[in-house]
């Protein structure tokens, strides 16, 4: 299934997440939630969103920047309130009360997803409901003071993965999420990058086309979090990418398939080296631990392009 | 003695360890964040653990699973959180398993605010989750007290082999507050032989469990647990009074709402009016005594003031039974009273009095 991106046509499009929400200066969120509807905006969407960055700042009581149809879920729940409303949504079809293609779209932060939200959104997955469900990866609990999540990688410093003398900042791997939702056989499962703009918009837009539970992981950078510059989150993304930190890839039916391969992939430092959260890595006591997860990108990396020369 | 500046949240991690605490199980939420940022970094300097669940369910259950083997364990967490917990809260309370869980209460119902607010009173005080148990609970009002109950809380869960609830509301979590912190208290931990810690050569194995099948059985466990709420209601029933005995108007208030009242109760004694406070530091067991003392002497009403809808209130009028009446001021929403609101209303009794 091919699918054509048009930016000039794209660009006629109306933004369905509004300015004037409350994210933080130089947020990759919005961007991705802009993204996302923009991908979408042929069809009347209804989105979701458990609590966190995105939800808090979107919705600040009696203001909305969302011009779709947009629930709030508490923070566990994203996978299943979107079930329930994707639920009614059929029967209604059924009885013939609508007969509109509406799709129904779920945009959680890596808390909300990753952690506390992954039943229910296993539940979602499992049943087969249609729903596309983005996550926002910044890897870590943001809109609560950067605690540590299953998505913060190795090392990283956060407020409950202190770097000290004691431990060296989270001393866990990053879980691989996008790789849990493939392992639910669902139609489609990836992995974007807003940096790769058609990449990512192309995902969304073919997600949509898919009929059954879709599951699109998005790398976001925070510069709160990763004690980065505040313009630096789209370069970030870039460099996520380019060092295969955060392949860009799909699992479509059961086929994976490497949408980008860098050229020269570079050295994981180039990504860690411009975030103050893995700053205390560049000691000789903390060496082992950049090895460690130069390694650890090797092996994935390694293993996803054997994936997918056995899938074609 | 050397004073330091503490923020609440930091104040409650540092009561626990001082209590001997070194398991803590957290997860984070607004407005207690700062309590779990402040263990991660402290237990692992005192040889303890720090760790972070996937959610508050877990996090209880960790708690029930330390507990079990006998650890001084904590976690905490704020309205919407505890409301999680609770199933696990429940099993807690059955198995009979000591444990300090601190609640630092946000605006509710649902989502709410991450203002202050006291919503969590009946929550705390009727148990909270399913079946028949209760947990003391304690109600710090300043940071001070916070590191002082924190301990107490420990010591109560130990003698009790029962959760203990601290209850703050988002004020006292964030405000900052000299702190005399002093030598460490001599921490006594009983004996646990009960605690699964392996037979260690034992013929007879120690056995954790909520589960009872046969309702005969199940009754006796909570006849048990009921003469143990019994002995609780005798032996631990705490408060505090502030011109109480020649009060004539006796403000009734926990947690914040006590600060704000003492305010008032200055303001009013010297304007005259006789107007004193009781508050109660344990919300459960609920400290009737003074009220019922205090109706037969000059008290001629009550005012019970609470961040919620009236929670405190009904304990309050259950205690009186009618004896003198009970007025109520109160703000939802993580509304906070104001001195002026509490002061109109005293003033409004005081004329009716008249």
């Amino acid at each position: 299934m091919a699918v054509q991106i048009n930016l000039k046509e794209l660009s006629k499009k109306e933004l369905m997440l509004s300015p004037g929400h409350r994210l933080c200066a130089g947020c990759t969120a919005p961007i991705i939630a802009k993204m996302v509807l923009l991908a979408a905006a042929d069809y009347p969407v209804v989105a979701n969103s458990p609590t966190g960055c995105l939800e808090v700042s979107t919705c600040i009581s009696d203001y909305t920047a969302w011009k779709v149809p947009w629930i709030h879920t508490a923070f566990e729940n994203a996978g299943a309130t979107l079930s329930g409303v994707e639920t009614m949504y059929r029967a209604w079809k059924r009885k013939g009360k609508i007969d509109k293609e509406v799709k129904f779209i779920a945009i959680g932060g890596d808390g909300g997803t990753y952690d506390i939200g992954l039943q229910s959104l296993s539940g979602a997955m499992e049943r087969g409901h249609d729903l596309l469900y983005v996550c926002y990866d910044n890897g870590a609990y943001m809109n609560t003071g950067i605690q540590r999540s299953s998505a913060t990688p190795l090392g990283a410093d956060t407020t409950t993965s202190p770097a000290g003398t004691a431990v060296p900042g989270k001393v866990q791997r990053r879980k691989d999420l996008t790789r849990i939702m493939a392992a639910h056989n669902i139609p489609y499962a990836a992995q974007a990058a807003p940096s790769h703009w058609q990449d990512f918009l192309k995902k969304v837009k073919k997600a949509l086309e898919i009929k059954g539970p879709k599951f699109i992981n998005v790398i976001s950078p925070c510069n709160r979090g990763w004690r980065s510059r505040l313009d630096d989150a789209i370069q970030l993304s870039r460099l996520a990418v380019q060092t295969c930190y955060w392949p860009l890839y799909e699992v479509a039916e059961g086929a994976t398939k490497v949408t980008y391969k860098p050229r020269e992939k570079k050295p994981i430092e180039e990504f860690l080296k411009v975030q103050g959260r893995f700053k205390h890595l560049f000691t000789p006591e903390n060496e082992w631990i950049i090895k460690k997860f130069q390694q650890d990108i090797d092996q994935e990396w390694e293993r996803l392009l054997q994936e997918e020369s056995q899938s074609s | 003695m050397e004073k330091v500046l503490m923020k609440g949240n930091e104040a409650f991690g540092e009561g626990a360890v001082r209590a001997g605490c070194r398991h803590f199980f957290g997860y984070p939420i607004t407005p207690q964040s700062e309590l779990p940022h402040y263990l991660a970094r402290r237990l692992p300097e005192v040889g303890g653990v720090y760790l972070q669940a996937e959610s508050e369910v877990a996090a209880i259950n960790m708690v029930y699973g330390a507990a079990a083997a006998g650890a001084r364990v904590m976690t905490s967490s704020s309205s919407p959180g505890i409301s999680l917990m609770q199933e696990g809260i429940s099993y807690i309370a059955c198995a009979e398993l000591p444990c300090v869980v601190v609640n630092i209460m946000r605006g509710g119902p649902g989502l709410g605010n991450i203002a202050a607010s006291q919503a969590d009173y009946f929550q705390a005080v009727k148990g909270g989750g399913h079946g028949d148990y209760r947990l003391p609970v304690l109600a710090p009002a300043s940071v001070q007290e916070v590191i002082d109950l924190v301990v107490t809380a420990f010591d109560l869960a130990d003698k009790y082999r029962n959760p203990v609830m601290v209850v703050g509301d988002g004020i006292l979590g964030q405000m900052m507050e000299p702190v005399k912190l002093g030598p460490p208290p001599e921490v006594t931990t009983p004996p646990k032989p009960w605690a699964t810690t392996g037979t260690l050569g034992r013929k007879s194995r120690n056995i954790i469990n909520s589960l009872y099948i046969e309702p005969e059985e199940l009754e006796k466990v909570n006849l048990r647990l009921q003469s143990k709420y019994r002995r609780m209601e005798e032996e631990e029933k705490r408060w505090e009074e502030y011109h109480a005995t020649d009060a004539e108007v006796v403000i009734v208030a926990f947690g914040m709402v006590a600060r704000i009242a003492k305010a008032v109760v200055d303001k009013m004694r010297k304007a005259g009016i006789p107007v004193g406070l009781i508050r109660p530091v344990t919300l459960y067991p609920f400290p009737d005594q003074p009220l019922v003392a205090g109706s037969s002497g000059p008290v001629k009403a009550f005012l019970v003031a609470e961040m919620n809808a009236g929670q405190m209130l009904e304990d309050v009028r259950l205690a009186l039974c009618g004896r003198r009446p009970v007025h109520f001021y109160g703000r939802t929403g993580g509304m906070l009273t104001s001195v002026a609101e509490v002061e109109g209303k005293v003033r409004e009794i005081w004329e009716g009095l008249k």
